[in-house]
């Protein structure tokens, strides 16, 4: 049973441009994960994670709780810069998504 | 067709969030007298038990529909003022003073009740599952132990605005410095599980005086939502070179369909040397800045219509993604889908935002010293800056 339900068809379209159009994957040089990234510029990042990818990273496993969950890993971080510099993700936004 | 944007309003949600929800410090309820707390659509009875227990039921006796926010406690029980039919806190009818025994039947609904942060927090959920308390919200570390100053505690009922409104600030950048007069000059977001974070750092406008901006005001702030509806905002402030641990609390309870009670509460960590009423006074200098910050978002919301497909441009956070977290609140929880709760993380590009808002604040800046008559522009602090703004995570 849907919550929030649009009343209109092209708001489902919308959703769908926001959260996964022009996602790149991008596979951490460290471990197996792979997640979906976006840049829209230099300085915008957007990465989706999915429970296999997360399974994959050692460094979030190691996260106590608390306060200590929310950061993010600085490999998985390091690893979509190295793709960003290769030319690997395409850096630019369409119509603001 | 039209090239016109349709703004789709959408329809609310038909049920209330499932979680853990906070109703207010535990101390102010153990007065030995019934509580009403309006949640959920109805009234719930709140009170302790002879053990000091706080305990929680619907307000409405099962009996003849009497009130029992108006009862009495009698030992463990509430009493209603109806018929002086007797509930206990399980939910159970315990005694009719003037019946043979009590109908089998006589069970109303209860609210689990757990004490975090010396608050009362209730489990609620239309499934009518048992409380989780593995997700629970965090206990903060020094608070047990008098690290802190007494709690500053407000209450504030939104009519007219469904509590989304209120979650969507996590992601939303850009009205920080519209609306709370601040700068953000950094902005992150990560949403897992049935948490999700607002990582920001800011700066005060220096063209916004009066209680408002303060340029030599820096913060960096976590706020994170336990849940649906229970936000720890912890904000490191830099005051003039003066470091300050703030906390606050910010939580609500969703009343009806379009109203919820919105509560936030402050502690401050007793600076080291420092004696306790000067301590407390900080506290309700920093209370008074949250305050006046959420009313600043309450007259947008009272103005505002819901959007169910918000327009975006590159600079702004992931509403899309939030409320695509939040919904797991919404559905049973057979249907919560895995992008509901997996990890998403989001830095937001400040760059352009911060080009333009310098100039835009060096140009007030220069027609207030214009309309002022100083030719040379504002110098050292504004006159009667009175307390800085302090920028919440909300």
């Amino acid at each position: 049973m849907a919550s929030f339900v649009p009343t209109d068809a092209d708001t489902l379209e919308d959703q769908r441009l926001y959260t996964q159009a022009r996602l790149t994957e991008v596979a951490c040089l460290d471990c197996l994960a792979r997640v979906g990234v976006k840049k829209n510029s230099e300085h915008h990042t957007s990465v989706q994670w999915n429970a296999e990818a997360r399974a994959h990273c050692p460094d979030l496993a190691r996260r106590s709780g608390g306060r200590d969950v929310h950061p993010a890993c600085p490999r998985m971080l390091a690893s979509i810069e190295a793709a960003a510099r290769d030319g690997q993700i395409p850096i630019g936004a369409e119509d603001g998504y | 067709m039209s090239d016109t944007r349709f703004l789709d309003q959408g329809t609310p949600p038909a049920r209330f969030a499932r979680g853990w929800h906070c109703l207010g410090l535990a101390e102010t309820f153990r007065d030995g007298k019934p509580h009403a707390v309006h949640a959920f659509g109805t009234k719930l009875v709140v009170w302790a038990d002879s053990q000091g227990e706080i305990q929680v039921l619907d307000g409405y006796c099962r009996h003849m529909g009497g009130d029992l926010t108006q009862g009495e406690v009698k030992g463990d029980q509430v009493a209603c003022p109806f018929h002086d039919w007797r509930w206990g806190g399980d939910g159970k009818c315990k005694q009719i003073p003037y019946a043979r025994r009590v109908p089998l039947r006589a069970r109303t609904q209860r609210y689990p009740v757990a004490i975090r942060n010396d608050q009362v927090l209730v489990w609620h959920d239309v499934e009518g599952s048992a409380p989780d308390h593995d997700i629970l919200p965090p206990q903060l570390p020094g608070l047990a132990e008098g690290e802190y100053t007494d709690w500053v505690w407000e209450s504030e009922h939104i009519e007219g605005s469904h509590c989304r409104e209120l979650i969507d600030n996590v992601v939303d950048m850009a009205h920080f410095y519209y609306v709370h007069f601040a700068f953000p000059t950094s902005f992150r977001n990560v949403f897992e599980g049935h948490v999700a974070t607002q990582f920001m750092e800011s700066k005060g406008r220096p063209d916004k005086t009066g209680g408002y901006g303060d340029a030599e005001l820096f913060l960096k702030s976590e706020a994170t939502y336990y849940g649906p509806s229970y936000m720890i905002n912890w904000l490191d402030t830099d005051y003039k070179g003066f470091n300050t641990e703030v906390v606050l609390f910010n939580c609500h309870v969703p009343t009806g369909p379009d109203s919820f009670l919105l509560q936030y509460g402050i502690v401050v960590k007793k600076p080291q040397g420092m004696d306790d009423k000067t301590a407390n006074f900080i506290a309700q200098k920093y209370a008074e800045m949250f305050g006046s910050g959420f009313l600043q978002d309450v007259h947008i919301w009272k103005n505002k219509v819901p959007v169910q497909n918000p327009l975006l441009c590159e600079e702004d956070g992931p509403v899309y993604q939030l409320r695509r977290w939040y919904e797991q609140f919404y559905v049973d929880v057979d249907d919560i889908a895995p992008e509901m709760t997996d990890r998403f993380e989001f830095e937001v590009d400040t760059t352009k935002a911060n080009e333009f808002w310098q100039d835009e604040v060096a140009e007030n800046l220069r027609k207030k010293a214009e309309e002022d008559g100083d030719p040379h522009g504002p110098d050292g602090d504004g006159a009667d800056a009175g307390s800085p703004q302090v920028m919440t995570g909300t």
